[in-house]
């Protein structure tokens, strides 16, 4: 693993966790769309260098506006990097909608349920080990402006791997993949 | 009683009946989805962006994509 790419939807606390983990300065606002160009540092990951790349928040991976095509490039540009999918998580099932696209597309993916301190407080419990039973990759817990999980989140790194659409698809017991037609 | 987003009132709740296929992909990764349940937040004058609340979370969506979904409202 050379590149950790952290994607998300807007205001999930991307730019937060990238800070964290680059320990670098970039710009945090408490409005949506703040993160329109990228910021790319870099952490120390068992010893190693590893770029990180704070990417603008995207809803999916069809982009409709010019940063969600600037998340989309960067994506495919970044085939064999690590993607930290970073969940709010008081809206779980919104946010899953892009990390299975990016799940589907075969990356390798790490979930990241941030913000889960807003989570509690507005008594919503996410069931971690259930959630990563279906997905078959890795789903850590964060409060990133706390720098709580953080720890976890960077020793589970090196977990993410593709998962197949099609088995979590039959774990769910559903039919059919997160595109309904195109 | 079926209507256009668009015209849902101020607090009205309703499920997503029928997205335009087209759009569907675009604004399913907002969670609206058709079998959501969606409520009105707020409606801006002169063709102005609304406001819904989808699993807690509000989205803006253009008023010409609200013109664009169907909803059932009150049973």
């Amino acid at each position: 693993m050379n590149k950790v790419l952290l994607m998300g939807q807007a205001n999930v606390g991307k730019s937060v966790l990238f800070n964290h983990l680059a320990g670098a300065g970039a710009t945090v606002s408490n409005y949506p769309g703040t993160t329109v160009d990228f910021d790319k540092g870099h952490m120390m990951l068992q010893g190693k260098k590893v770029d990180v790349i704070d990417v603008p928040g995207t809803f999916s991976l069809q982009p409709k506006d010019r940063a969600e095509e600037v998340a989309v490039k960067m994506l495919e540009k970044e085939k064999g990097a690590t993607v930290v999918c970073v969940i709010d998580s008081s809206k779980v099932e919104r946010g899953l909608y892009l990390a299975l696209e990016l799940i589907e597309k075969g990356h390798s993916v790490i979930i990241d349920l941030n913000m889960a301190d807003v989570a509690e407080n507005a008594n919503i419990k996410v069931d971690t080990e259930r959630l990563e039973d279906i997905l078959g990759v890795p789903v850590v817990t964060t409060v990133a402006i706390r720098g709580e999980g953080l720890k976890e989140l960077v020793s589970r790194m090196g977990e993410a791997m593709p998962a197949g659409i099609e088995s979590i698809t039959k774990r769910v017991g559903g039919k059919g993949g997160t595109s309904t037609h195109s | 009683m079926e209507k256009k987003l668009s015209e849902m009132k101020y607090e009205e709740e309703g499920i997503v009946k029928k997205i335009r296929g087209d759009l569907k992909d675009r604004i399913a990764g907002m969670g609206i989805r058709e079998g959501k349940e969606i409520k009105m937040m707020t409606k801006q004058p002169i063709k102005g962006p609304v406001v819904v609340a989808v699993d807690r979370a509000n989205t803006s969506i253009g008023v010409g994509l609200a013109d664009k979904i169907t909803v059932e409202v009150g049973k």
